[in-house]
């Protein structure tokens, strides 16, 4: 593996140094290793991405490091330790995202985006969907900023259609 | 520059990535959000995104039958038992009025009962369990006890329900067919043709548009499997002689409780008065990772008289040129497997086979049994409630493996009328007397229990209806 370190600059000007396997997490970065676009001493200007929510992005980063890209090398080992890792994994997945607000979450789902990392925005979304899962219309509403458009009749109707959800 | 008191806009195409992500009930409510959001959350796109993601999480459902009645549960279905050793149920619908009990067929999301009084007339049902939504279908003139085979056919995505007929007379047409459509629905039996067999001897399984089930031939001890193409309504024998073994036990002694009785006519009644199906040999029919599977156990007799639980397990691995691959497999110890009766769930993708005990109570647990590793994993299963835990009443269970939520199954149209409503209509019509006063009279007095003991479990929304 090789050690290569880049920087990253987030939107606020804070610099970062990660190492250039856990960066390719995100394609974009990847793409622009590929084509040579970074140089050695200047930092990845990130300019959708504020410094706080870039070191949770670079956190994550690091402890997936070696997952997905490595399957090949790892088909060896045997599958109680395959196993004991995921659960590790996963473990330690749930720590991260318990107790993040949901405005954190959103703007780490936003950078997971841009940055185009996966994993991340499965994990983030599904975190999101469990916090949401037995909320209100209402309250849905209000949390992503949707605009009730219904008449009080439509909205009648389109309730009785799904009236078992509301059990 | 970042303002932290507002919640950043997050574009439609991620609120949908979370949407996707979200269990059928709350994508249904969620389409009283906006026009924008009724009609996305019902577009084709979504639904096979859902169903793509929902496809990653399957599901336990666990159908609870007590006294004819059936409570329906899921709860996560871990990949790894390790990992997640105790996981929660979510209780979903309750249905009441099933007098053919202990029989059920599911498919894809969707149950058939072949004998169920809702609102108050009996009729074969078909219903989402999770939704608590159903369509009554027509009725059928035969012995109620009769099984029924709900199949689904991925490519024309339709459901259809085969359904035998009378089981003690021998002149008889074998089959009925239905269609789960949005039309008039109706049986049909006209285009049929089956070479002919005695009986079914198993529970059905559907995989991948193909419906199995074990019968007798009209042969002295010989049994085959019907295979029936859900699409094409063909029927095909396939050779099932390795089973023959079972038909012999299920000759000898039917059941357990029917022992001692000697000529045709008691034991036509006393299986009536058992209120089962008459014809179950312990024989489970399975998904193996797309093939036909069939599983059996046994607690042989061990010379140190330790009590080790066989698993046999035999997959169809060629249909043309019906070859069945037996395997035989020693299960390592576990006490509480082997003191509890238990049931075949069936079998995950990953290949583990499942096993579910087969009465509530506390702790409950189901078992993955790993053939390739000899690994035997127990997850507990919590949330059930005390009601149903109790000694007194504790419910039969019915596990199903890869319970897929499909909101095309949700969005059926053809299931129009909502358990929730029977609910409102029975409290309003006590005084009407049901057909079937026998009926009528332990239905009562098992209303008058179950309100109380499930109170806990009843929605607000019912509660509300009961008030009004």
């Amino acid at each position: 593996m090789s050690s290569n370190m880049i920087m990253l600059k987030s939107s606020d000007g804070a610099s970062f140094e990660i190492e250039e396997a856990a960066a390719r997490k995100s394609k974009i970065i990847a793409n622009m290793i590929e084509v040579e676009c970074v140089d050695e001493d200047k930092a990845i200007p990130l300019q959708n991405v504020t410094g706080n929510i870039l070191a949770l992005v670079i956190e994550y980063c690091n402890k997936h490091i070696v997952d997905d890209d490595d399957d090949v090398a790892t088909e060896e080992a045997s599958e109680e330790e395959e196993e004991a890792k995921k659960k590790k994994v996963d473990d330690w997945e749930a720590e991260f995202m318990n107790s993040m607000s949901l405005e954190t979450m959103f703007e780490l789902l936003l950078a997971a985006n841009y940055l185009n990392i996966k994993s991340l925005i499965d994990l983030v979304c599904q975190t999101i969907a469990n916090n949401i899962k037995d909320k209100t219309p209402e309250e849905v509403r209000k949390i992503f900023s949707i605009e009730n458009d219904f008449t009080p009749e439509e909205e009648e109707e389109i309730r009785k259609e799904n009236a078992w959800a509301f059990g | 520059m970042k303002r932290r008191s507002i919640m950043k806009p997050i574009p439609t195409d991620l609120i949908t990535e979370v949407f996707s992500r979200l269990p059928a009930k709350s994508v249904a409510r969620f389409r009283t959000l906006s026009k924008q959001w009724a009609l996305k959350l019902r577009s084709p796109d979504f639904t096979e995104l859902f169903l793509r993601r929902s496809s990653n999480r399957p599901r336990f459902l666990f159908a609870v039958e007590r006294s004819g009645e059936w409570l329906f549960f899921s709860s996560p279905q871990p990949q790894n038992p390790s990992s997640s050793p105790v996981v929660a149920v979510d209780y979903h619908t309750k249905f009441s009025g099933d007098v053919s009990r202990y029989i059920c067929s599911y498919d894809s999301g969707l149950i058939y009962f072949p004998d169920m009084w809702i609102p108050n007339v009996a009729s074969p049902v078909i219903c989402n369990p999770i939704s608590g939504m159903y369509v009554s279908l027509p009725d059928l003139e035969r012995y109620r006890k009769a099984r029924g085979f709900l199949g689904f056919d991925p490519i024309e995505k339709q459901f259809k329900v085969l359904s035998e007929a009378y089981v003690f007379c021998s002149l008889r047409d074998h089959h009925q067919i239905l269609t789960l459509g949005s039309g008039e629905l109706s049986w049909r039996s006209n285009t049929i043709q089956c070479t002919d067999y005695d009986r079914s001897l198993s529970e059905g399984i559907c995989i991948n548009g193909v419906v199995y089930y074990l019968a007798a031939t009209c042969r002295e001890s010989s049994c085959v499997i019907v295979s029936f193409d859900v699409r094409s309504e063909e029927f095909k024998f396939i050779d099932a002689d390795c089973f023959s073994e079972h038909f012999d036990e299920s000759r000898g002694r039917p059941n357990s409780n029917l022992e001692g009785v000697s000529n045709v006519l008691e034991m036509f009644i006393a299986t009536v008065r058992m209120d089962r199906p008459t014809n179950t040999i312990k024989l489970n029919l399975v998904n193996y990772k797309g093939k036909l599977g069939a599983i059996d156990w046994k607690f042989p007799n061990n010379a140190d008289g330790k009590r080790t639980l066989e698993l046999r397990l035999w997959v169809l691995e060629d249909v043309e040129k019906q070859e069945w691959l037996k395997n035989i497999y020693t299960l390592p110890e576990n006490e509480v497997l082997e003191s509890c009766d238990f049931s075949v769930a069936g079998v995950t993708a990953s290949g583990d086979i499942v096993l579910a005990m087969k009465h509530i109570c506390n702790p409950f647990y189901v078992f993955y049994f790993n053939p390739e590793r000899n690994t035997l994993q127990s997850v507990e299963i919590q949330g059930f409630g005390a009601n149903l835990e109790a000694p007194e009443n504790r419910g039969t269970v019915y596990a199903f493996v890869d319970h897929v939520e499909d909101l095309s199954v949700y969005d059926a149209k053809q299931l129009k009328s909502s358990v929730s409503n029977v609910k409102h209509i029975c409290s309003c019509c006590n005084k009407e007397a049901h057909p079937t006063f026998q009926y009528e009279k332990a239905k009562t007095t098992e209303t008058q229990e179950t309100e109380e003991t499930v109170g806990k479990l009843k929605t607000e929304e019912e509660e509300d209806k009961e008030k009004e």
